[in-house]
């Protein structure tokens, strides 16, 4: 197991996520799908109980796990890397490339968006705070935002120290990844990927300097922390 | 992508021109697929609030399909009007092209089904 190390990487917000997120999904894209398969239990409620018909946008949406688990909602999913988007559209599922921080949709066009464990990639507080101006710009009056970021007081296999700016490692195993020509390709690749750990009442925290919106819930789950907000 | 997707896609290029054509986007040299989907009556009924009509009218007129050019008092039991929506929204997926704003000719592109829609840092 290795270990996640201080982020002491001195580069601009953008090019620090261009080089430790961006470019990392883009070469794990393929294994990083295959460990993502099951539905995380808040995430499936709050789907479960939308009233039919509800529209609305998963940012960041990663491999595409929950566009299709309601049929008679619809989920339209967006990632920054095209990897990703590319294994939702092989899949049918309704997706795009986009960034989060500019969101290309109109204002109040969605039910409900949700963003389940990327904003804790964007390196400053300013950007993330962004981030989620974005999710709530989009939704309508009325309407819920459900975020999941990745919590500092983890306490299941992945155990951090008081640093908040970290780079952890994703292995894709060597057996796996055999496209080396060169060698036997049983090596291990490593790639780092920059995370911010949120400490515990930080989201709900952005959410109330952001205002406009009132938090219906917030709490722990799965190593992340939690909150969904009504827009006012 | 479907056109209910495009129904929720807008031009974000910062400093646009004439903000006011930023919406809808319109489609260049499109491909088109119908793959036909299960109807759910209940689901279409309920999202049209969602659908902007206007700009869904427009597009769906560009592309050449053909859907009515103002909802229905009650949809629900329109058994045409529903039928026309889901072909419409639901079953023809863009396959290629692209997508160009009105306001500041920005173009986004659609390949194997997926639109691009990331800008340069300079148009953020």
């Amino acid at each position: 197991m290795r270990d996640p190390v201080p982020d002491t990487v001195v580069l601009s917000s953008t090019a620090k996520e261009e080089q430790y997120v961006h470019a990392v999904y883009e070469k794990i894209a393929e294994h990083f799908s295959d460990t993502r398969f099951k539905a995380w239990p808040v995430i499936e409620r709050y789907l479960k109980e939308l009233p039919v018909g509800s529209v609305g946008a998963d940012v960041g949406c990663g491999n595409g796990k929950y566009l299709g688990l309601r049929p008679d909602i619809f989920l339209i999913g967006t990632d920054r890397s095209h990897a990703l988007v590319e294994i939702c559209g092989a899949r049918r599922l309704e997706s795009l490339v986009s960034d989060a921080l500019n969101q290309p949709f109109r204002s109040a066009a969605f039910d409900f968006a949700i963003s389940i464990a990327v904003i804790h990639h964007f390196s400053s507080a300013a950007r993330r705070r962004q981030a989620i101006e974005e999710l709530l710009r989009i939704v309508k009056r009325g309407g819920t935002v459900l975020v999941f970021v990745w919590a500092l007081e983890q306490r299941g296999r992945r155990r951090f120290a008081d640093d908040q700016d970290v780079l952890v490692p994703w292995v894709v195993p060597g057996s796996r990844s055999g496209n080396d020509s060169s060698s036997s390709g049983a090596q291990d690749q490593v790639f780092h990927r920059y995370y911010h750990l949120f400490r515990e009442g930080e989201l709900s925290e952005l959410f109330c300097q952001i205002g406009g919106c009132s938090i219906v819930e917030a709490g722990y789950d799965r190593d992340n922390w939690y909150v969904i907000a009504r827009k006012d | 992508m479907r056109l209910i997707t495009h129904n929720m896609l807008k031009c974000h290029v910062k400093n646009c021109k004439e903000p006011d054509k930023q919406f809808p986007l319109q489609f260049k040299d499109a491909k088109l697929e119908q793959i036909e989907a299960e109807r759910n009556n209940e689901f279409l009924v309920r999202m049209l609030p969602r659908i902007d009509w206007p700009a869904l009218l427009k597009t769906t007129k560009e592309l050449g399909i053909i859907i009515p050019e103002k909802v229905p008092a009650n949809p629900a039991d329109d058994d045409e009007f529903l039928q026309a929506l889901h072909t419409a929204i639901l079953e023809m997926h863009v396959k290629e092209g692209s997508m160009v704003c009105n306001g500041c000719g920005h173009e986004y592109k659609i390949t194997k089904g997926i639109p691009n829609m990331l800008l340069a840092e300079h148009e953020i």
